[in-house]
C-alpha cells in the first residue's frame, strides 16, 4: 500500500504515452482557454457589456501558445536537468506576456470611448491567468531547486510591479478602479494586517494564560470547541447585541471608551475562534518530549524553567509554529467579516463593492485578501520547515 | 453509551433556540432598556430557518457526495499521482474564505442563493476530501490485506472492508462539514439569501439589537442542533 502516499513524480523511463497525454492535456486546455471572451467591453463600471474574444491578443497570443507549447513539451518529452527550468521560465514569460497583451487591448478597445467604458477581464483571462501562474509553479517545483517556487513568484511580482508602473495595465478595468481608490486599499490593506495580527497576538496569550489555569482546563476545553460550531457571523452579531445593550443599561461604561462596533468587537470575535488553533499546538507541543526524557531531566535536577526551555521549546517549536500559521490564515478570512461591525479592512472594500454590484471593486478587496492568505500560508510554513531541520537535526 | 456526546450540544442548541425565541429575546432586550422594535416573529423565523436549513443541506449533499466520492477515486492505487495535487489545491481553497467566494461570486451568479450555494461547496469541498482521505488511510493495512488474501475484489475490499473501517472518521468529517455550511449559509445574507443571517446583517446596519440577537441565537442554535444530530448518528452507526 505504499503506493497511495506517492507524490506526483517523473515517470521511471519517457514513454511515448506521458508525453502525448501531457501534450494532450495542454492542447485541450489552451483551445478551451481561448474559445472562452477575453474581455467584457461594458459602458460604465456596472453593467456586464460585450464579451471579446480572444482574437484581439493578435500575434502576441500565437508567441504566448509558442511558449506554452515549448513549456509543456519540456514538461512532457524530456528528462534532461534543463527541461524544469526552461519550462518554467517559458510558463512565466507566456504569463507576463499574457497580462501585457491583455492590458493592451483593453487600451485599445478603450481608446476613443467614452470615460466610463471599461475593459474588464472575462473568463477566458482568468482561466488563462490561473493555469498559466499554477503551470508555471508546477514546473518551478519539478526543478529541484531549493526555493524555485519563491524566486518565480519573486520575479513574476517584481516584473507586473514594473509593467504597472510602465503603464502597460492602463486600460483595464481593475487598474483604473484602483487608480481612483489608491490610498483606501494601500489603507485598508494595513488596517487588515493590523486586525489580524491583533487577533493573533490576543488568541495566544490568552490560550497561554488559559492554558495555565489547571484548575478549570476542562471546562475551558469544552467551551473553546463549543465556540468553534457558533458561525462567525451569529457569534458577531450577538456580541455586538449584547455590548450594545450593555451599553445602554449602564450609560456610564460609554465614557471610558467602550463601543458595540468598531475593531474592538472584531478582534474579540476573531480571536475567539483562534483559541482552537492555539489550544490544540499548545497541547501538542508540550507532549512532544516523551515522558521518560522528563523524567531525566527532573533526576539530574533541572529546573521547571530549564525544562521548559531546554526540553518542550525545542520539541515544540515546529508544532507552535504550525499552529501559528493555522490560525494566521484563520484570521486573515474572518477578518474580511470584521467590516460588517465597523472594523475596516478590506472586507470593506469588498461590502461596498457587493453594494454597488461593481465587480471590480469587489476584486480589489478580494485579491489582496487570497493574496495575503497564501503569502502567509507558505512563509509560515517555511519557518515551520526551517524550525523543523534546525531543532530536530 | 456514545449518545451522551449528542447531549451537551443538543443543550445548548434548544437553550439558544429558546433565546431566539420573539418573547424571550423581548425580554432580555428589555432588561438591557432595548426598545423592542421590529422583533422578528416565531413565524417568520421558522420561515428563515427552514430556508437556511434547505440551502445548508443542499450545500452538505453536494459536499458530502463530490468530496467522500472524490476522497474515495484519489485513495485508489490508480490515482496516486494526485495526491500532492489534491493536497496543494486545498491548502490553496481555504486561503479564500466564505465571504469572499460570495463576494467573487455575485456578478457572476447574480443575488441570492446560487452565489451561497458555490461558497458552501468550494469551502466545504476541500476539509470533506481531505478527512475522508485520512479516515480511508487510517484503515489498517492489514486489514486490508487481509481482505486482499480473502480473494476479495478491489470494489468488495472498499465496500466490505475500507468503508466499514473508515466509517466512523468521514461521519465525523460530514459533521464538521454540516457545521461549516451553516456558518457559510448565514454568510450567505449579504449575497441577499434570505438565511437566518438576514436578520443579524439588517440589525448591524440599521443597530437594531432584537433581531439581531434573534438572528444571532437562532443561527448558533441550528448550528448546536446540527451537531447533535451527526454526533447521535455517528453514536448509533458505531454501535
Amino acid at each position: 500500500m505504499t503506493g497511495i502516499a506517492k507524490p506526483l513524480d517523473l515517470p521511471a523511463g519517457v514513454s511515448i504515452r506521458y508525453t502525448f497525454s501531457v501534450l494532450a492535456v495542454a492542447s485541450a486546455l489552451s483551445f478551451t482557454v481561448t474559445a472562452l471572451p477575453m474581455l467584457h467591453l461594458a459602458a460604465n463600471r456596472l453593467v456586464v457589456g460585450t464579451p471579446v474574444s480572444a482574437a484581439v491578443l493578435g500575434q502576441t497570443g500565437w508567441l504566448i501558445c509558442g511558449l506554452c507549447l515549448l513549456g509543456a513539451s519540456c514538461m512532457g518529452a524530456t528528462r534532461s536537468r534543463l527541461a524544469a527550468p526552461v519550462a518554467m521560465v517559458a510558463f512565466a514569460m507566456a504569463l507576463l506576456l499574457f497580462t501585457v497583451a491583455l492590458g493592451q487591448a483593453a487600451s485599445g478597445l478603450t481608446d476613443g470611448q467614452p470615460p466610463a467604458t471599461r475593459a474588464r477581464l472575462a473568463s477566458g483571462a482568468w482561466a488563462g491567468l490561473l493555469l498559466l501562474a499554477g503551470t508555471s509553479l508546477w514546473a518551478a517545483g519539478r526543478t529541484r531547486i531549493n526555493g524555485a517556487g519563491w524566486l518565480l513568484v519573486a520575479g513574476l511580482l517584481i516584473g507586473f510591479l514594473l509593467l504597472h508602473r510602465a503603464g502597460a495595465y492602463d486600460g483595464l478595468s481593475l487598474a483604473v478602479e484602483y487608480r481612483a481608490r489608491e490610498a483606501v486599499v494601500q489603507g485598508a490593506v494595513l488596517r487588515h494586517i493590523a486586525l489580524s495580527a491583533a487577533a493573533v497576538s490576543l488568541a495566544a496569550v490568552s490560550c497561554v494564560l488559559l492554558y495555565a489555569w489547571r484548575r478549570s482546563r476542562g471546562v475551558v476545553e469544552i467551551a473553546i470547541n463549543g465556540l468553534q460550531v457558533v458561525p462567525a457571523v451569529a457569534l458577531l452579531g450577538g456580541l455586538v447585541a449584547l455590548a450594545s445593550g450593555l451599553l445602554t443599561a449602564i450609560p456610564a461604561l460609554r465614557a471610558t471608551g467602550l463601543s458595540a462596533l468598531g475593531p474592538g468587537p472584531a478582534i474579540l470575535v476573531i480571536a475567539g475562534y483562534l483559541l482552537l488553533p492555539f489550544w490544540r499546538g499548545l497541547e501538542a507541543a508540550l507532549r512532544a518530549a516523551d515522558p521518560s526524557s522528563l523524567d531525566a531531566a527532573t533526576a539530574i535536577g533541572l529546573t521547571r524553567r530549564q525544562i521548559l526551555l531546554d526540553l518542550h521549546l525545542p520539541l515544540g517549536a515546529p508544532i507552535l509554529v504550525g499552529a501559528l500559521r493555522v490560525a494566521s490564515v484563520q484570521a486573515i478570512g474572518l477578518a474580511t467579516l470584521g467590516a460588517l461591525v465597523g472594523a475596516g479592512g478590506l472586507g470593506g472594500i469588498v461590502f461596498d463593492g457587493m453594494a454597488q454590484f461593481a465587480p471590480d471593486l469587489i476584486l480589489l478587496g478580494a485579491l489582496p485578501v487570497i493574496g495575503l492568505s497564501l503569502f502567509v500560508e507558505r512563509g509560515l510554513s517555511l519557518v515551520e520547515d526551517a524550525v523543523h531541520r534546525r531543532w530536530r537535526g | 453509551m456514545r449518545l451522551r456526546a449528542a447531549l451537551g450540544p443538543l443543550l445548548v442548541g434548544l437553550a439558544l433556540a429558546a433565546l431566539s425565541h420573539p418573547a424571550v429575546a423581548g425580554l432580555i432586550a428589555g432588561l438591557f432598556g432595548a426598545p423592542a422594535r421590529r422583533q422578528l416573529s416565531a413565524s417568520r423565523l421558522l420561515e428563515l430557518g427552514s430556508h437556511h436549513l434547505a440551502l445548508a443541506g443542499l450545500g452538505l449533499l453536494l459536499v458530502g457526495g463530490l468530496g467522500v466520492g472524490l476522497g474515495i477515486t484519489v485513495t485508489r492505487r490508480r490515482a496516486s499521482g494526485l495526491r500532492s495535487a489534491i493536497d496543494t489545491a486545498a491548502a490553496a481553497a481555504q486561503a479564500v474564505p466564505p465571504v469572499v467566494v460570495v463576494a467573487l461570486a455575485l456578478p457572476v451568479l447574480g443575488f441570492g442563493g446560487p452565489p451561497t450555494l458555490l461558497a458552501l461547496v468550494a469551502y466545504g469541498i476541500m476539509p470533506t476530501l481531505r478527512g475522508t482521505v485520512g479516515a480511508i488511510e487510517a484503515v489498517s493495512p492489514e486489514a486490508r490485506e487481509a481482505g486482499i488474501a480473502l480473494g476479495l475484489t478491489p470494489r468488495q475490499v472498499l465496500t466490505q472492508v475500507e468503508l466499514p473501517l473508515a466509517g466512523a472518521g468521514i461521519l465525523d468529517t460530514l459533521r464538521v462539514a454540516l457545521v461549516l455550511s451553516i456558518a457559510t449559509t448565514a454568510v450567505g445574507a449579504l449575497a441577499g439569501a434570505s438565511t437566518l443571517g438576514t436578520p443579524i446583517v439588517a440589525g448591524l446596519q440599521n443597530q437594531n439589537l432584537l433581531p439581531m440577537l434573534q438572528g444571532a441565537s437562532a443561527t448558533a442554535a441550528l448550528a448546536f442542533l446540527g451537531d447533535a444530530l451527526m454526533l447521535a448518528v455517528a453514536a448509533l452507526v458505531r454501535r
